[in-house]
This record gives C-alpha cells, sequence and structure tokens, in this order.
C-alpha cells in the first residue's frame, strides 16, 4: 500500500479576494494509485485542482514533486513533471484527427534538406500504440467531433500517456458517460493503475467511488476533512463527512404542516415527457403557501424538466393545471400569459440585458403582458415604468445609485433582485427559481430566502431547482429527487437530510 | 466598493459631463461638421451656395433610408446584405409599373409595399432555417439582383411619366428636396417606433440578449421577421426615391448600397453585437456617407481614387470613434 508518493500538496491556502477558496489541503498522490475526492459544489476541488495544474498560484503552501517543492507552480512546471489534469469540458479540437489531437504541439518531424514535414506515418504509427494503451478502437484518422464524449475522453487520457504523465487528475469523468462506458473508463484506469501512474479521480457518485478507489479524501469548506482507504467507510460514512456539520438557518414556518396534501392545489404538472429523455412522466403538485425544491446531480434534467413547464424548450406530452385550470404554455410568452415566471440559472446568458438599465430590466415583462399582438403593440409609458422601477427597488431593497444604473454594474445579488422584480412588477403567480443564488454572496443568499418564503406566505407558488443542498433544506417545504428524467423520492422538509437526499440523488441504479 | 465607484461616475455625469460622455453623444455629429468644414476651405466659392447644401441633402437621402433599415438588422445583431438588390429591384418593378400605364402612385406604393415582402422573405428565411442574416441576405442580395436582370433583360427601363421624376426632384421652398423630407419623415417614425413602442423595447431586447429575451416571452421569430420587413421597407423606399431622381430604372442600380448603409449606421454609432444604437445617430451616419461622396466630386477626385477614398474614411471613422471611447 505504501507505494512511491509521486505528488504532495502541503498545507496549500488559496484565497480570493472576499473568499477563501482552499483553507489548508494537504493530501499525497502515490503511485499505482486511485485518489478519490469528494465534496459538495463550492468545497473547492476546482480551485485545487487548478493549483496542480499550474493555473492558479497558492497563497500559501507548496506542492512537492520529486522531493522539490514548488511554491508557485506554472503550467510549464506541471507538464514538464508530468501533471495532467481532464477537465470536465473536454479540451480536445473537434476538427482535428485524433492523431493530430495526440501530438498537437509535438508533431513528428520529418526532414528533407532544409524542409521539415510532419510525418504521418510516426504520427499513426505511435498514436495507435497510445490507441491501444487506452482502448480505444478507433482509426487514429478519425476526426475527433465525430467521437462519442467516452471516446473523446479516452483521446485525452491518450493524450496525455503522449507525453508520459505521471499523474492524470480526472474532474468528474463519468459524469456525462453512459453505464457501459463507466465500465470501460474503468478498465482504462485499472490499466493506468498497473502501469504506476497516481490517478485522481474527482467524483461526487458513491457507488463509483466504493468501486474505482483506493483512498479518499472528503473536501469540505476548502479543506481536507479527513482521508480514508476506501476499504475502511462506508458510502453513508463519506456521505456524512462530505456534508457534515453543516450550520443552517431555515426559513421554513413553525407551524408548516408535514403534508401540504390538504392544502389547496395551485400548480400541477401532469405526466410531463421531453423527447430528449430530460423528462420522463413527470407529474408533480404545489400547494398554496408550499415552496417545492427539486434536487438532484448536475446533468440529471432538472432545468430542462423547468423549461419544459415555462415552455422554454418542446414538451412531447404532459398537461398543466392553474389553479385547477389547464394552461397551455407552448411559449414562455404563452407561460408568462398565464402568470408564470422563471428566474433562469444564468443570469448574464439567459437572465438580465446589459444594454438596458435597472428601470427598463424591470419593466420589460410588464409592458410585454399589456401589449396587444403577441407583445408588439403598445406604447412605452415612462411614468409607469419609473413608478414600477422604484416600487421593486425599494419592496427588493436593490442597492444602486438610481434605477437609471445599468444592471451590468451591479452585484450578482441584486442583479438577482432585478431579475425578481421584473416578474414581481409582472404580477407573477407561479415562480420558478433555477439555482437562486448561483455566484451570489452570503448575505444576499439570506435574503434571496427570506423573499421566497415571503412569496409563498402571500399566495404565490414557488418552485426551486438547486443544486446546494443547504439552500433547498434552508427554504423547501417539501425536497423531490429528480435522477435522469425523473421524480424518484420526495421528502417534506421535516424528514429530509442531505443524506438521504443524495443517496437518493446518486443511487446508481443499484438499489 | 464597486457601488461607490458607480454612485461616484453617475454623480460627476450629472455634474460636469466627461469628455467621453460628450463624444458618445455628440461624437459623430463632430465628423460631420469636420468633414463638411473641409469642403467649406477646400472649395468655399462652390460650397456656400444654396445649390451645393440642397445637393448633399438629396443625395444623402437614398443612403439614409437604406440605412434606417439596415440599422435594424443590426440592432438585432443581423446583417441585411440584400438591401441594394431589393433598392434595385423595386426601382425597376415601379418603373415597369408606370410604363406598363398603372398611376404613379400606385406604382409607388406597391413598389415600396414589394420592399416589405422582400424584407418578409429575408426574415421568414432566417427563421425557417436558423442560419445567420449574413448567409441568407448574402444569397438574396445575389437572387434578387439576378430577378432584377432577368426581368429588365439587363437593359435599363426609360419612359414613366414626367410627372413622377418632376415630383420627385422637387424642392420644398426651392430649398429642400422632398427626397430629404421624405427621409427625415421616415427617420421620424422609426425614432419614435425604437423610442416609445413596446416593439421597438423588444427589438432592442432580441439584440441585447437574444436567450434573455426568448425567456422574456419575447416572440423572437416575430420580431426577426418584423425587423427585416422594416428593413426591406426603407430599401423599397429607397429604391423608388432613386429611381425618381435617376429618372431610369437601372438593373445594375445601388450596388455595393449595402456597404454605404451599414458604415453609415456604424459609423452612428450602431453596436455590431446588436442592441446599442440611435436613429439620430443613423441619420448623422447616413449624411457622413453622402457628404464624402458629394466632396469628393466637388474636389473632382477621380471616381476610382473616390472608392479608395470612402473606404478609408469610412474605417477611420469607426477606429476614431472606438479609440476616442475606449480612451478613459
Amino acid at each position: 500500500m505504501q507505494a512511491e508518493t509521486l505528488v504532495q500538496m502541503k498545507h496549500v491556502r488559496k484565497e480570493f479576494p472576499g473568499v477563501t477558496a482552499l483553507s489548508d489541503m494537504s493530501f499525497d498522490i502515490r503511485a499505482g494509485e486511485v485518489h478519490v475526492l469528494l465534496g459538495e459544489n463550492g468545497a473547492g476541488k476546482s480551485t485545487l485542482m487548478k493549483i496542480l495544474s499550474g493555473v492558479y498560484t497558492p497563497t500559501s503552501g507548496s506542492i512537492v514533486v520529486d522531493g522539490k517543492a514548488y511554491k508557485n507552480l506554472t503550467p510549464h512546471d506541471a507538464d514538464r513533471l508530468g501533471i495532467r489534469v481532464i477537465y470536465q469540458e473536454l479540451s480536445v479540437i473537434p476538427t482535428l484527427s485524433i492523431r493530430e489531437n495526440l501530438f498537437v504541439d509535438r508533431l513528428p518531424i520529418k526532414k528533407h534538406g532544409p524542409f521539415h514535414t510532419v510525418d504521418h506515418d510516426e504520427m499513426q504509427r505511435r498514436a495507435e500504440g497510445l490507441l491501444e494503451k487506452v482502448g480505444l478502437r478507433r482509426d487514429a484518422r478519425t476526426l475527433v467531433e465525430d467521437l462519442s464524449i467516452s471516446e473523446k475522453q479516452q483521446v485525452e487520457i491518450a493524450k496525455a500517456l503522449a507525453v508520459d504523465s505521471r499523474v492524470i487528475v480526472m474532474d468528474e469523468p463519468t459524469a456525462s458517460l453512459t453505464h457501459e462506458e463507466v465500465r470501460h473508463l474503468f478498465d482504462v484506469i485499472r490499466a493506468l493503475k498497473a502501469q504506476g501512474k497516481g490517478i485522481v479521480f474527482i467524483s461526487h457518485k458513491l457507488g463509483e467511488i466504493m468501486e474505482i478507489g483506493d483512498c479518499v479524501t472528503v473536501l469540505k469548506d476548502g479543506a481536507n476533512v479527513g482521508t480514508h482507504a476506501v476499504s475502511d467507510v462506508t458510502a453513508d460514512d463519506l456521505v456524512t463527512m462530505m456534508v457534515g456539520r453543516q450550520i443552517r438557518k431555515n426559513y421554513q414556518d413553525e407551524n408548516t404542516p408535514d403534508s401540504f396534501e390538504q392544502e389547496e392545489v395551485l400548480f400541477e404538472v401532469q405526466g410531463l415527457t421531453r423527447r430528449d429523455g430530460k423528462a420522463k412522466n413527470v407529474s408533480f403538485r404545489l400547494h398554496k403557501g408550499e415552496i417545492l425544491g427539486f434536487a438532484g446531480l448536475v446533468g440529471a434534467g432538472r432545468s430542462e424538466l423547468m423549461d419544459a413547464v415555462f415552455g422554454a424548450a418542446p414538451k412531447q406530452s404532459g398537461r398543466i393545471f392553474l389553479h385547477g385550470k389547464e394552461i397551455r404554455t407552448k411559449s414562455p410568452y404563452r407561460a408568462i400569459r398565464h402568470s408564470l415566471a422563471m428566474v433562469t440559472e444564468n443570469r448574464r446568458e439567459t437572465g438580465f440585458f446589459q444594454n438596458f438599465d435597472i428601470k427598463e430590466n424591470i419593466s420589460l415583462i410588464s409592458f410585454l403582458k399589456t401589449a396587444r399582438g403577441g407583445g408588439t403593440l403598445g406604447l412605452i409609458d415612462r411614468r409607469f415604468e419609473r413608478e414600477c422601477a422604484e416600487r421593486q427597488r425599494k419592496a427588493l431593497r436593490i442597492k444602486c445609485a438610481s434605477i437609471d444604473q445599468l444592471v451590468a454594474e451591479l452585484s450578482g445579488g441584486n442583479q438577482q433582485k432585478v431579475i425578481l422584480g421584473r416578474w414581481l412588477a409582472a404580477q407573477s403567480e407561479i415562480l420558478i427559481f433555477d439555482e437562486p443564488t448561483k455566484g451570489i454572496d452570503v448575505g444576499s443568499k439570506a435574503e434571496i430566502y427570506a423573499l421566497m418564503r415571503g412569496l409563498a406566505d402571500s399566495g404565490k407558488g414557488v418552485l426551486v431547482v438547486s443544486s446546494e443542498l443547504p439552500e433547498l433544506l434552508a427554504v423547501c417545504d417539501t425536497i423531490a429527487v429528480y435522477r435522469e428524467g425523473e421524480i424518484v423520492r420526495t421528502f417534506s422538509h421535516r424528514d429530509a437530510t442531505e443524506e438521504k437526499i443524495m443517496l437518493a440523488a446518486t443511487a446508481d441504479g443499484a438499489e | 466598493m464597486k457601488g461607490e465607484r458607480n454612485m461616484a461616475s453617475n454623480a460627476r455625469a450629472k455634474e460636469k459631463p466627461t469628455f467621453n460622455a460628450l463624444w458618445q453623444r455628440f461624437g459623430t455629429f463632430g465628423i460631420l461638421i469636420l468633414l463638411l468644414a473641409i469642403l467649406a476651405i477646400a472649395r468655399p466659392g462652390h460650397f456656400f451656395s444654396t445649390s451645393t447644401l440642397t445637393q448633399i441633402l438629396a443625395q444623402s437621402s437614398v443612403n439614409i433610408l437604406i440605412a434606417l433599415g439596415e440599422f435594424f438588422a443590426i440592432l438585432i445583431a443581423g446583417i441585411d446584405l440584400s438591401v441594394g438588390s431589393v433598392v434595385a429591384l423595386t426601382g425597376m418593378v415601379t418603373a415597369q409599373m408606370m410604363v406598363a400605364g398603372v398611376h404613379p402612385l400606385l406604382a409607388v406604393l406597391l413598389g415600396v409595399l414589394l420592399g416589405g415582402v422582400l424584407g418578409l422573405i429575408n426574415g421568414a428565411l432566417v427563421n425557417g432555417t436558423g442560419l445567420h442574416p449574413f448567409i441568407i441576405t448574402l444569397g438574396t442580395q445575389a437572387i434578387l439582383r439576378g430577378v432584377t436582370l432577368m426581368i429588365s433583360n439587363s437593359s435599363a427601363v426609360f419612359g414613366f411619366p414626367a410627372s413622377f421624376t418632376r415630383t420627385i426632384s422637387v424642392n420644398v421652398f426651392g430649398l429642400i428636396p422632398l427626397v430629404a423630407i421624405i427621409a427625415l419623415l421616415a427617420a421620424v417614425v422609426l425614432s419614435f417606433l425604437t423610442r416609445q413602442t413596446k416593439l421597438g423595447r423588444n427589438i432592442y431586447a432580441l439584440g441585447g440578449n437574444r436567450e434573455a429575451a426568448w425567456y422574456a416571452g419575447i416572440n423572437v421569430k416575430l420580431h426577426t421577421l418584423i425587423v427585416f420587413m422594416i428593413s426591406g421597407l426603407c430599401a423599397g423606399l429607397a429604391g423608388v426615391v432613386l429611381l425618381g431622381r435617376v429618372g431610369s430604372a437601372e438593373p445594375a442600380a445601388a450596388t455595393g448600397f449595402e456597404t454605404y448603409a451599414i458604415a453609415a449606421a456604424i459609423i452612428g454609432g450602431t453596436s455590431f453585437f446588436g442592441g446599442k444604437g440611435k436613429i439620430f445617430g443613423v441619420v448623422i451616419g447616413g449624411f457622413i456617407i453622402g457628404v464624402i461622396n458629394f466632396g469628393m466630386n466637388l474636389l473632382s477626385l477621380p471616381s476610382t481614387l473616390q472608392q479608395v477614398v470612402m473606404g478609408a474614411l469610412i474605417i477611420g471613422s469607426v477606429a476614431l470613434d472606438r479609440f476616442v471611447a475606449n480612451k478613459k
């Protein structure tokens, strides 16, 4: 078990302005070992990876390779020392062939006097050798864009082998793989182990970790909360370590009922199905006063489900009821006419308008809703615009110099409030929040939670999609766990725990 | 910290406008005045005659009309390369209708409407294929030019009522060309549309953030269709105006005018990335192009050199604008 130590991270700390991403992180990568890194979103995994690959320089602490301590490892050093990170968003170049990708920065050269040309035969020969090592049965001349995701991943691994990497870090490599492909990846990883490579495997699928890992380090709030041999721990232990002692503040009412079954149904979805399988015959009910949350892993299809409910993406089938009356949401416009609202996940991409100031951002949907001709006919009422923006600014306590300020200049929390204000100004009844506090500081988070609770208490419907379990536990009355396009379990907030939700969300079909 | 800075910059903007802010507002206007001043100094005798100013106005009007439509296409982060061909085809069809005995007023109306229909076709193709407007309108540019050549047998059409050409070339009070009034009216109507209507607001939103616009309930396809229809209508109007000024329908008319229209919109401060720009700026931009064109004739530069100077001035004025705007 005590194999040669390839890379050691010693007391690494990384601070960003206002945030400490890693507080005191130490861990070892040993030859022939798969070291699993486990932690919730935001625990510091990606910062750690970027420090290992030299992208970030640690604030303090060092990385020891071959007995030499590096205080500021550069990407060039990492490359030279044989440390290779395979990110989730793969870095292969789709328009080049497999072999060109493998040797993109070191093409084999043939010399003809003063002229140098690419030695295609040599490249092909070496590429075939590498592909065999990773078990990819493809002609090395195939374009990478014609490969499946798992095949592209194999190309990435082959690329790491091409430079004779000793340490290979894989960031959630199984996130978008099928069951079969995961099997295959594991075979490759086992082969790499046998060759004495050190593997860092980042994942939060517990079943996989138990299967492929040799030892596991749990990250929480930027620190190592424990490194154990996988054989010494159970999946339950890991979950407890990962979500551990979370201080949580609750926004549920004191007298929230255990079950909302008796309450009036505000909103109901029946048998919603998407063609791409991101929603398979999904049904749920939202009751008066209830906040319903959707938990699940990234890629489970929660955002896609909400897109379909809101009409932003097509539904194959399914019915939607508001106050017991069926409504059709063919497009966001139709949904908005029925007083639905959607606070999208990415503010910058799908939320606010950078070219608009605060008041224009807030008034847009109110104007659209009152316009005739599919939202086109009507005049801008500037006095109404100012009044409605001012009202939202006060009600939501948006911190800004004036409502004439550009939204892009505000902090994330205030931008989110502007978007919320837009929907409230339009008198929305059912509000869908997708990752409502992504990239928002703790203080604003609490404000947004309180606003959501206030909305539910005032009789509006609130649906929340979030990848942060503490967030769902803090605000939701009911939590539905979504996995591969289906609601697999529903918890009342009284008996929901992070452990239970995690288990339901991650069970690899084993139970 | 960030908030403080914003508040500070806002306060400053209220008290004493920065050079930056002034430039943003009046920069293009300054370029126009500068160009006019150069002409006035170079050819004082010619320049200060009323006929010169009247001619500049008349010549700029066609540019301005086309640029007004182009502005909308660029505003939604698209482009309309077919406007020159639309000008030629609508002019040709209007001329042929008049020659065939259709009343000039009806022919003009139908000509402008044809422009709108051609714009709708552009919009429908963009919506239907999902391709970038650049590709669609590059295609329709060639197609419409070809159609114009086909229906005219590649030759010019004359012989329509003199009342039409006379009316189009009228100068109100002997000073202001009717066509300039037409262009001004179009600019006023479109300025109202962009500033005061929900449609205009939606178009800016669509140009600023297409995805966000979709989630905010804006019918993206409908608005794309309307934008290209406006571009077509403006080009159609320009086609009729050009016909009246030239007095004949040339199948090769307005070749390359899309370049001038795009230049006018960009010089006028329209963002190529969409969502930003004003009609006033476009009008000034159109004037600048007109003045450059006219000025080079006035200075009797050879027509071959004119193209070179025009191109250089387009790059120069936009680069100057960006340079000044980016300098803090």
